[in-house]
Formats: C-alpha cells, structure tokens, sequence
C-alpha cells in the first residue's frame, strides 16, 4: 500500500463514521445551528480529502513514483502496545505498584531483551521509585498499591 | 499602572525563592529533554502537569515555560557533538554543528548556540511584553465572527506552513477538528458521539491525545531500530570561539533573532520553520554559500538563535488572545486551565501577576540557561550515555502516570495508547502531526464562535462580512487558499518546504 493510499483511507473511515453518527443529531436551521452541522461538514471533508488522497496516490503509482513500503519491522512497537495495553486493563485492578513492577519487567525481557537479573533488578528499582516519588512526592493519585489487601 | 512597575512588579515575583527554585527546575528539566533524543518539550511539559497540581498558576506556568525554552537550549548539544537532533527544531544545527565537532570545534559551536539562544531569547522577551498586551488590547473588541475568522486563518495558515502540501496538512486538521466536537456540546447540552460512556461527556482530553502523539508515538517510531551513539568529548577550554568565529556570527545571530521572533507568530512548528529559514537566509547571504554543510558557524549561530526566539514569539498570541499556536504553548494553556486561569483578551489586565511574572522568569531562565548549557554542558552530555533500552520504558510508564493522574480515568489511558497508535503510522505516512493535536484543541471554540455568529445575525452570513477585521482576516483566508491551490498544481516548492519533508 501506498503512503497516499493508506492515509486516504484512514481519513474516509473516520468520515463515513462521522457521517453516520452525526446523522443522528440535531442539525438545526441556520440561525441556530444544531449540535449536528458541525461534525457533518467536517466528516464530510474527512471523506472527500481521503478520496483525493487515495486517487493521488493512485495516479503516482501510475506516474511510476515507486511505492514506498510502510510495513517496516513491527515486532518491538508491536509488543509495546500489547504490554501498554496490559498496564492499562489491570491498573486498576491489580493497583500501581504490582502493574507497574510487571509492565517495566516485560518490557526489560521482552522488548529490551535483558537477561532475568537485571530485569528484575530494574524493573524493581524503576517501580518503587516511580511510586515513591508520583505518590509521596508529587502527590498525586494512584489506584491502592494492592487493592485486594486494602492497601 | 505603567510598564516598567509591571516589569518590576514581575521580578518581585520571579525573583521569590519559591518561583526562582521552579524557574530552574523547569530550566534543567527542559535542557535534559532536550538533549535527549525522542522527547520533545511537549512530552517534557506534559509530564511535569502533574508536579504542579501543589503549587499556585504562577509557579506553574514559569515552571512549565521553563521547559520549553529550555528544551530549545538543550536541543543543540547532541545535534552539535553526536548528529543527532535532540529536538525537532535542532535539525539544521547538526549540518554545520557536527562539521565543526568534526573539525574539533565542536566547543566553540556550543558556545556560539548557547550564546545565540541568549540573545534570540531575550530580544523575544523584549517582543513579547511589548506586543502581547497591546495585542490583547485590540482583541478585547472581537465578538464571535472575529474570532471565528481569526481561527479559520490560523488553521489555514496551519496548512500552509506545515510539513507536506496543503492538501496533505488539511485533512489532518480536518481530523483534529472532528475529534474536538466529540462530547457535550456547549450550546444545547447534547452528547455528541459519546456512546453512552461517560468519561467521554467532556470531550477528548487533550493531554492523553498530546501525550500519545508526540510521546508513545516517537518511542514506538524509535523501537523500530537502534541507535547507535558516539558521544564526542568538550573541555572546558574548548568553549572559547577565536574572534572570527565571534566576528562571524554576530550578523546571523541579530538576523535570527528577528526572523525566528516573527516567525515565531505564526501557528504551527514555528520553532522548526525558524530554523529552517534561518539556515536558507544565512546560506541566501553568505559570500561563499558552497561552504555550508562543512562546518561553517553561520550555520550554527543563525538557527539556533531563531528557534529560541520564536518561543517567545509563540508566547504572544496564547497569551494575548488565548489561541494557542502550537502544541507545546497548548499543553502550557492546559495546565493554565487546571489550575481555574483560562487565558485570553482579559489575561493580562486581570492576572498581571502571572504574565508579568513569566516574563520575567523567562530574563531569568535564559540566564540560568546560559550556565546550564555552557560549564555543565558535559553533565548534561553523560546522560546520553544512558541506553535507550533503559531510557524508553521509563518514559513510557511516565507518560501513563501523567496521563492517569491528570483526571483518574482509564478512557484516558486508552486515549493515550490510542492516539500513540496513531501517530506512529501518521509518522511513518509522513504527514505533520502538529496541526492535528492544535486543531483538538482550537476547534471548539471555532465551532461554538461560528455558531454564536449565526444566532447572532438570525442565520444571515453576511455578519462575517459587516466589519473591517473579519473582512480582512478572511480575504486573507481566501488569498491564502488560492496560493496554496495555485502552489499545488506547480511542481516547485521553496527550499525550507523541501527541507522540512526531507527531514
């Protein structure tokens, strides 16, 4: 797929999302605009560059403007996302200290590829220290370090 | 009262221990991100929102601006000694930076950028104090058309000069602006593709989208390969330029302080574009032009000095009208309104402290800047010694906890994880994310302007055509539009156009 392509369709999928929603809300008359006119205009817009786009794309391939791949190696942001995700669905549940513990320590085996000691080592270190300076410094407030214990 | 007792009032305040401690924390932490590839100062600012939760708006915003223009300092230390830009608006520094590092004169560039960022800095703050009331004078007679016309140049002013073509940059700010309608509308109450989830009634956060973008989105781009660092060594006594290379660089650094302060105006990466223009007009004026890209100091001098001067040009409009216009002076309009002070027309005459205070601190931190970059340079150098498989799980676990803290919500983590997605494949298409994040978070007050306009005039468009600024601001608008549609339909492009889609 082609830069152009690719981004064209980005851009018509979240317009044809507008433009169904927007349908849904109250457009109003012209001296008072409802809540829907805004997001139709723009959805529609949305649609429109991304069809643009995706013919451009089209005619610079035809021009022989050589695609340009954009599937490089996904594998390390790969696994990031997959453990950020994992952060963010058990934050909550399993409390800060124990998620971000386990988060730093797959990301230190997984993605960084460092052997179980220092890995454990960091991860530990990264961990507390992240917790003692968000919470105790900074204040700031974080799900119960272990919610099952009341903690 | 007059303008040197505000100016004094403004020292008293940046001068307390308090805000001076806060000046330069936000001063180091601003050299330290960047000199640190793959965090800008938006991510720096975005991360220490949450430290300023304790302390008053004044506080804040000293602390926080103190990043951004520290941020601009740092950026030339590792463009000039490993070739590589710590932060984006260093890109034209490492052409001729790293020459002369080559050369071994890597010190004397040192000297000259940090000695340049000084001056652009504070001949912008001189700008800045002297425009921004006087601009927040004349915007207290806009009503909703006039402001409606003013945000319709700066989004197509947005298109105009950010990377890619104008066709290309639109649909981003196309994109930003319908994420912005998501929510309760302000007008009528009514949800607006919320999907019954209640974190959502208020909108998109602009932090989590800001964070993720500019934050996850670089770490995941940078994931995909290593980097491989050579460090280069500067002594102390290495930082003297001989007295050609200061006789050089005194036009280049006057010249940038000029251009990177107008050009500092205008919405969008203005630091980068600074630098950029700055490069080609050195280059446009030089005797003998072939020599740049071999290590000429006018390539140093020129634009590191504009990309420090266009902070302070950037600083106007956000606080003289209250419009943002980039991210990073975004973020800061944010943690203003965290902390219960929205800026605007009205900011300066009712909170003088806090703008009176900034500006002062900004004298200040230049000042400490100058010696943070200067005799600690080689400090700030053995941080990038530190590994980036260590440095990249940090950031990331400290952009979820500054996202997380900002309201407590796991829509917003998601949010974040999301719009990190997102700007990793926008990056990879090429396409400039800055107009996106500006356009989130201008659009609602360009929807509800627009709006207000209309019931204002009983649905009749000619109210944006009933005075001379709105008349202006959108034959601008029109003109604007026209260029860019003849300039797409020809092949050629300017050269900092060229060099912007090249970087």
């Amino acid at each position: 797929m082609s830069r152009e392509f690719t981004a064209g369709l980005i851009f018509i999928l979240a317009g044809i999302y507008g433009l169904i929603f927007s349908r849904q809300l109250p457009l109003g008359r012209w001296n008072e605009p409802g809540p829907g006119v805004f997001p139709m205009v723009l959805a529609f817009l949305l649609v429109l560059s991304g069809v643009l786009m995706m013919a451009q794309g089209k005619k610079g391939r035809e021009e022989g403007e050589g695609e340009q791949e954009i599937l490089k190696p996904l594998m390390a942001p790969g696994q990031i996302v997959l453990l950020t995700l994992g952060f963010i669905l058990s934050l909550e549940r399993v409390g800060y200290l124990g998620t971000a513990m386990a988060y730093m320590l797959l990301l230190f085996l997984w993605v960084c590829r460092y052997r179980l000691g220092p890995a454990l080592g960091m991860a530990a270190a990264f961990g507390l220290g992240s917790w003692y300076i968000f919470v105790k410094i900074l204040g700031v407030q974080l799900p119960l370090t272990v919610p099952a214990l009341g903690l | 009262m007059d303008f040197f007792g505000n100016l004094i009032g403004g020292f008293q305040t940046a001068l307390s221990l308090h805000n001076l401690y806060l000046c330069f924390v936000g001063c180091l932490f601003g050299t330290m991100v960047g000199v640190l590839p793959g965090i800008g100062p938006l991510a720096g600012i975005s991360l220490l929102i949450p430290a300023t939760y304790g302390i008053n708006a004044t506080g804040a915003i000293i602390m926080l601006a103190g990043i951004y223009y520290g941020a601009m300092y740092g950026g030339s230390t590792t463009s000039i000694l490993m070739n590589i830009p710590g932060e984006s608006a260093s890109v034209m520094t490492c052409v001729d930076g790293y020459r002369m590092t080559q050369k071994g004169r890597g010190g004397a560039a040192l000297f000259i950028s940090a000695w340049g960022s000084f001056i652009g800095g504070n001949l912008s703050i001189v700008g800045l104090m002297i425009l921004a009331p006087l601009l927040a004078n004349f915007a207290t007679r806009f009503g909703p058309p006039e402001i409606f016309a003013v945000l319709l140049l700066a989004f197509i002013l947005l298109g105009s000069l950010g990377q890619g073509s104008f066709f290309k940059t639109m649909p981003m700010i196309i994109l930003g602006m319908f994420l912005g309608t998501i929510g309760m509308d302000p007008l009528t109450g009514t949800l607006r593709f919320t999907h019954e989830i209640r974190d959502l009634y208020d909108g998109i956060g602009f932090i989590p989208v800001a964070m993720g973008v500019f934050g996850i989105g670089e770490i995941l781009s940078s994931a995909e390969g290593s980097i491989i660092r050579i460090v280069h060594r500067v002594k102390l006594r290495e930082l003297l330029p001989t007295r050609q290379e200061l006789r050089a660089s005194w036009a280049p650094v006057l010249r940038g302080s000029g251009l990177g302060f107008i050009i500092g105006l205008l919405p969008g990466s203005a630091h980068i574009l600074s630098s950029f223009v700055s490069y080609a007009v050195e280059k446009k004026v030089a005797e003998r032009p072939e020599e740049f890209g071999s290590g000429r100091i006018e390539g140093v001098a020129g634009p590191e000095t504009a990309n420090n001067a266009a902070t302070g040009g950037a600083m106007i409009p956000f606080l003289g009208i209250g419009i943002p216009t980039g991210p990073a002076t975004a973020v800061m309009m944010v943690a203003l309104m965290i902390h219960g002070i929205r800026p605007g027309p009205l900011f300066i005459s009712e909170q003088p402290q806090i703008f009176w205070g900034l500006v002062a601190s900004m004298y200040i931190g230049n000042l400490i800047l100058l010696i943070l970059n200067l005799p600690l340079v080689g400090i700030f150098i053995n941080l990038l010694r530190v590994p980036f498989r260590i440095l990249f799980p940090l950031i990331l676990l400290i952009c979820l906890v500054g996202t997380y803290s900002v309201s407590s919500s796991t829509l917003d983590l998601i949010v974040l994880l999301g719009s990190g997605i997102l700007g990793y494949i926008f990056r990879k298409l090429n396409f400039d994310l800055a107009p996106f994040v500006l356009a989130l978070i201008i659009s609602p007050l360009m929807e509800y302007s627009f709006r207000q306009s209309l019931m204002r005039s009983a649905g009749s468009f000619s109210i944006f055509l009933s005075n001379p600024i709105t008349i202006t601001l959108l034959g601008a608008c029109g003109l604007l539009f026209i260029w860019n549609l003849i300039s797409s339909l020809r092949p050629t492009k300017p050269a900092w156009k060229k060099a912007l889609e090249k970087d």
